[in-house]
């Protein structure tokens, strides 16, 4: 009998012990940080060790599967989308033709791809000419159906001709994908639909390791024509988000986090602070670049998200600043619209539509959606008003949204499923239109508008969200007359027509404005963003000596 | 002897068999058409019927279930799984890395296993019923009873960030391997240990160790003796161990991002990445039936009394 | 009832007895016991500390940790006791059979139960997992599927030793029906082991239930599960530890009064076990089949 009392002692000392430790954690943590600030000093960091929620995938830019930061540092586009506008990138200069129909790039001539391949105008045909060859693909950016040729000027000019005038060639040239440059030397067969067999492009950094599930390894390309960057080596470590990379962070393995191109923070706005609070890391956000929203896919008949009543009743129960005060401490406004008005001509004039459940009950009410005596479940003609809400695993925040916005909505008699996946797989659900609601964000200031909207009547993105509205031919010719249109005010007036059919059909229920959010090491200088929240621009960080 | 190897190696092939079947069924189970399961794979954007149907054809999908299964279990022995869903590679290209890292967590921490729950197991022994012994069993009871994320994540806490010894994650050098053999260890030690304990304690009054008294060997002689006894006990537990640890560290896999089976298998799950789902559950249980063959003609070899009916 | 005397001499045993019963009861009486709807939303209390109303503070989203550690026992403890409890029928029901009436019977059923036994529990929980998609009932469902044949074999075995004796071949030569010599003679003297082996499997699968929702592939939101409370509190572990406390230490808490009381059963029932070495390699080959079961998680 004495011995199982000992036992049990002995094994209570133990687990007090433990959880002791764990208990003591937050003054234990805050001690670990100022050590670790003096500490600091000597061995102040000369690379940048990142930390990703998930593999890099695919290095290959004219496909989708892999990271778009990693290919943003490896390849180039011919243009770059700045905050002033379109500027030189690959392409020295340009002209555009009267009709609109043909580009002319004049190439810089000081570049090669990393294998030593000379940047020139074959090239670039060899390159547009598969990425065309897989249209499919690409029908998402309306360029890759308007371009019908590319044509070999001289070594160093390259003309694109087009069927109809396009007005955002540019900007959709300027994209992180697909009309970037991969050596022809990587090419397999002549195409790069299948794979390449290395990945030589002409950006400011090369890949040099790649071990699947574990790291990639980016070290600066020295004969860069921009000038060699700053910080030569570049690390992206993967890590499970959350408190892994929090460690991982304090410890010093990583020293860099920011916001992934699937809008994944991987560490809670209160982690971070306590990060910052101890030192040696700073947080930089960029300005909102996107609208974070949960998209509807009208196009699903047979359940209730089809009806415009139920979306625009879930656009009214959502309490946008709870979540932005409470979820995202301040960090993200509320977002009413899907396009904030600083987004070009999204300035636009759209009836009011804010929280208020008592205006959701009566909308699902005069839509025929009775609740019951003593039922939770709203139902109609037998089926009950619940759908299925994917949210991205890896992200905390997008978890605590949708619990939040389950429970709001149970208030107003609807129920929500809530399905944590990958966010491959939440982005395949949406090109395949198989969900009812799903997380998704505007693709940034480089996209938004146009690309973003004339993504609505593309397959892989938005098709499905908007095939099911009542206006929908109305909307689709739309989209389709503001891209070719050449005058400004009818552009302008088409915009606002078309923000006006989406928002009434509350296809797009947005949340938040968010940005990108970026983790780094105290000394780190020049940590600026681009106009896509995709990638950064690593070449132009440098360390404080 | 020689007969009863034979006779359980041989046994272990309708098991694989059994078990491929099983497999093969299993994609039947998803919700999705094993058709359409390839096309979005090819990323083609808009499946119709039609397309499926060609699909089907061209894939043999419409001839008889044995001779699809025929055919898929041959390209299963290639090691030609098919391509993953999400990246488009070569199912293997991700298995293959994977299961060597899922291997050698297990093998460390089998090690680490046998070497906790011997030398506990055999110092307990010696000790019975005193001090040490009962706090080591307390100890190891509550350590059992603990769920190895909490140990885990309290131990990269304590040993990764605040005694800054040890890396917090992934396989990058030998001390990466540390922490997760350690926790898997703890939480299989405590079961081991007890059955070696016990082993031990019952040698304690077996006649050789009385009469060795008895005739005035040493202590140490006489322990000795024991160790070496309990030496097949281990490798009979080692041999016990693999199979199981192999096929249940996801939790540790994930918790350290160690590149392994574990967190390929999960992060399939929550893509529905089919074909890699399919080929982990095939590669796994092959492995599962292949070491506990080994596991069962390594004990029988040691123990002939053991190889009763199979 | 003279094992549970016998376990009741024990102090600790009835101890953990007594956790479990109050476990047990306080999950099943959930509705009543908790102080408040553990799904409910104060998104102003997000993370506040322990107050009169909310005795352990509040999650992430201002729920009460108190109701929703209540309301986990249903998943974590109860479902995961009724999955058990359903394998074990299973495993008994073939055990029973294969035991009982040997030959060619006992041969196909072994093999099935061989072709199951070599999926790892693990391996097969994540395969159906991964084909139905995340959910707590394809846990339930993979752990029944992947127990019952190790039950089987175990039950068979003291099954097969049972019929071995005089007084079952006594009753077989002067007729007594089979199913009438099942119930009176085999299944009461089989219970205390199928209820040792049962118990020995109970702790390890709350553990594995509470590890595959710590993963995100157990239960879904909003429900309250243990694994899937201490996966909350582990995005704030540093900047808010208390919360991973609470069901952490109610986690160990119940999985060692279970471990302790399957102890204690396997104690009472056979006090001199593994006494000498001949026994404990006869019984090497049913500790392999009931390591098999020790999968931590």
């Amino acid at each position: 009998m004495r011995k199982s009392w000992f036992t049990l002692i002995a094994g209570c000392m133990v687990l007090a012990v433990m959880l002791g430790g764990c208990s003591g954690t937050q003054a234990g943590s805050k001690e670990a940080t100022n050590e670790a600030a003096h500490e600091t000093p000597q061995e102040s960091p000369q690379e940048l060790v990142y930390a990703a929620a998930k593999d890099l995938i695919d290095m290959n830019p004219h496909v989708y599967a892999g990271s778009n930061s990693a290919q943003g540092m490896v390849y180039e586009s011919l243009v770059e989308h700045t905050e002033e506008g379109i500027k030189p990138l690959l392409a020295e200069s340009w002209e555009i033709s009267g009709d609109g129909k043909s580009y002319t790039f004049h190439l810089r001539k000081d570049v090669n791809f990393h294998d030593g391949e000379p940047f020139n105008a074959e090239a670039v045909k060899l390159n547009i000419d598969a990425v065309q060859r897989n249209a499919k693909k690409h029908a998402w950016i309306k360029l890759s159906t308007k371009l019908t040729d590319v044509l070999v000027i001289d070594t160093h000019t390259v003309e694109l001709v087009l069927s109809e005038p396009y007005y955002p060639t540019l900007n959709e040239l300027s994209f992180t994908r697909p009309y970037v440059f991969v050596s022809p030397r990587n090419f397999i067969d002549g195409e790069t639909k299948d794979g390449l067999n290395g990945y030589s492009g002409t950006g400011p950094y090369k890949l040099v390791e790649h071990k699947v599930d574990q790291q990639a390894v980016f070290e600066a390309n020295e004969a860069y024509w921009g000038g060699s960057p700053a910080i030569k080596k570049i690390t992206g470590k993967v890590l499970p988000a959350g408190e892994t990379t929090f460690l991982a962070l304090q410890k010093g393995e990583v020293n860099f986090v920011f916001t992934d191109d699937r809008g994944t923070d991987s560490i809670d706005v209160d982690a971070m602070t306590n990060l910052t609070d101890a030192g040696d890391y700073q947080i930089v956000r960029s300005k909102p670049m996107n609208t974070k929203m949960i998209v509807a896919n009208s196009s699903q008949t047979n359940s209730p998200v089809h009806e415009r009543a139920v979306r625009q009743a879930i656009w009214q129960a959502i309490d946008r600043e709870t979540i932005s005060k409470q979820i995202f401490s301040g960090t993200e406004p509320a977002a009413y619209t899907l396009f904030s008005s600083n987004v070009k001509y999204a300035d636009v004039d759209l009836p009011q539509r804010g929280y208020d459940p008592e205006a959701a009950r009566k909308l699902l009410e005069e839509a025929g959606w009775k609740l019951a005596n003593g039922q939770e479940v709203r139902t109609k003609n037998g089926s009950k008003l619940t759908m299925k809400l994917y949210y991205d695993a890896n992200s905390s925040s997008q978890k605590t949204q949708a619990e939040f916005i389950q429970h709001e909505l149970k208030e107003i008699g609807m129920r929500l499923e809530l399905v944590g996946e990958e966010s491959t797989s939440v982005a395949k659900r949406r090109s395949a239109g198989d969900y009812e609601l799903l997380f998704n964000q505007t693709w940034g200031l480089a996209y938004d508008p146009q690309s973003t909207i004339a993504a609505f009547t593309s397959e892989s993105s938005y098709l499905h969200t908007t095939k099911g509205i009542a206006r929908a031919d109305e909307l689709y010719d739309k989209i389709a007359d503001v891209t070719v249109s050449m005058d400004e005010t009818t552009r302008k007036s088409l915009y606002a027509d078309i923000l006006n059919i989406v928002h009434e059909e509350a296809v797009f229920i947005p949340l938040t404005n968010g940005g990108v959010t970026i983790v780094a090491p105290q000394s780190l200088q020049g940590i600026g963003f681009k106009q896509t929240q995709y990638e950064l621009p690593f070449e132009k960080m440098n360390f404080n000596p | 002897m020689g007969w009863y190897m034979a006779k359980r190696g041989l046994y272990a092939i309708p098991m694989m068999i059994v078990i491929s079947f099983l497999t093969f069924i299993l994609i039947h189970l998803s919700p999705m058409d094993p058709a359409e399961v390839v096309l979005e794979a090819q990323g083609v954007p808009q499946i119709t019927p039609e397309l499926i149907a060609q699909t089907k054809a061209e894939l043999g999908m419409d001839r008889p279930f044995l001779i699809r299964y025929a055919n898929w279990l041959i390209d299963c022995l290639q090691l030609d799984f098919g391509h993953s869903y999400v990246s488009g590679e070569p199912v293997w290209t991700l298995l293959g890395p994977a299961f060597l890292n899922t291997l050698q967590l297990t093998f460390a921490s089998v090690i680490a296993v046998i070497a906790l729950s011997v030398g506990l197991g055999v110092i307990c022994a010696l000790r019975e019923g005193r001090l040490l012994d009962r706090s080591v069993r307390g100890v190891s009871f509550f350590l059992t009873s603990m769920p190895s994320y909490l140990l885990a994540s309290l131990m990269i806490w304590y040993f990764a960030v605040k005694l800054d010894l040890l890396p917090t994650s992934g396989m990058a050098s030998s001390a990466s391997y540390v922490l997760p053999v350690v926790v898997i260890a703890v939480n299989y030690a405590g079961i081991y240990f007890r059955m070696i304990r016990s082993s031990m304690i019952s040698q304690l009054h077996e006649d050789y160790v009385l009469y060795g008294r008895a005739s005035g060997l040493s202590e140490t002689t006489i322990t000795m003796h024991m160790i070496r006894n309990s030496l097949q006990i281990a490798i009979s537990v080692f041999c016990m161990a693999v199979p199981i640890i192999l096929g249940s560290t996801v939790v540790v896999e994930n918790v350290f991002a160690w590149p392994g089976l574990g967190s390929l298998s999960m992060h399939a799950i929550l893509s529905r990445d089919f074909p890699v789902i399919q080929a982990y559950v095939l590669v796994m249980a092959v492995a599962f039936v292949l070491f506990n063959t080994v596991s069962d003609m390594v004990n029988a070899a040691m123990n002939p009394k053991l190889r009763g009916d199979l | 009832m003279n094992m549970l005397k016998q376990i009741l001499k024990d102090r600790l045993a009835g101890v953990s007895l007594f956790i479990v019963a109050i476990t047990i009861a306080a999950g099943a009486f959930a509705p009543w016991l908790a102080p408040h709807d553990p799904n409910h939303i104060h998104m102003e209390l997000r993370y506040a500390g322990p107050s009169w109303d909310f005795p352990l503070g509040n999650d992430h989203l201002g729920r009460d940790v108190l109701s929703r550690l209540i309301f986990g026992i249903r998943p974590s403890v109860l479902y995961v006791f009724a999955a058990l409890l359903a394998s074990v029928c299973m495993g008994a029901i073939v055990g029973f059979i294969a035991g009982y009436f040997r030959g060619r019977t006992d041969a196909v059923l072994m093999r099935v139960v061989d072709a199951m036994l070599s999926f790892p529990g693990y391996v097969l929980t994540l395969a159906l997992i991964g084909m139905l998609g995340v959910g707590l009932e394809n846990i339930l469902i993979a752990f029944v599927l992947s127990k019952w044949a190790w039950f089987a074999r175990i039950i068979r075995t003291s099954v097969m030793q049972i019929a071995e004796t005089d007084y079952i071949k006594y009753s077989k030569t002067i007729g007594v029906g089979h199913l009438s010599i099942m119930a009176r003679h085999i299944v009461p003297v089989s219970l205390p082991d199928i209820a040792v082996i049962a118990s020995s499997a109970f702790g390890s699968m709350v553990l594995q239930i509470s590890g595959f929702s710590f993963l995100g592939l157990g239960i879904q939101a909003p429900h309250a599960e243990w694994g899937m409370m201490l996966n909350e509190a582990r995005t704030v572990m540093f900047s808010k530890p208390e919360l991973m406390l609470a069901p952490g230490l109610t986690i160990i808490l119940v999985v060692s009064a279970i471990n302790f009381l399957s102890d204690a059963l396997q104690g009472a029932l056979d006090p001199k076990l593994m006494s000498s070495k001949a026994k404990f390699q006869a019984r090497t080959a049913v500790s392999a089949a009931r390591l098999q079961g020790k999968e931590v998680a």
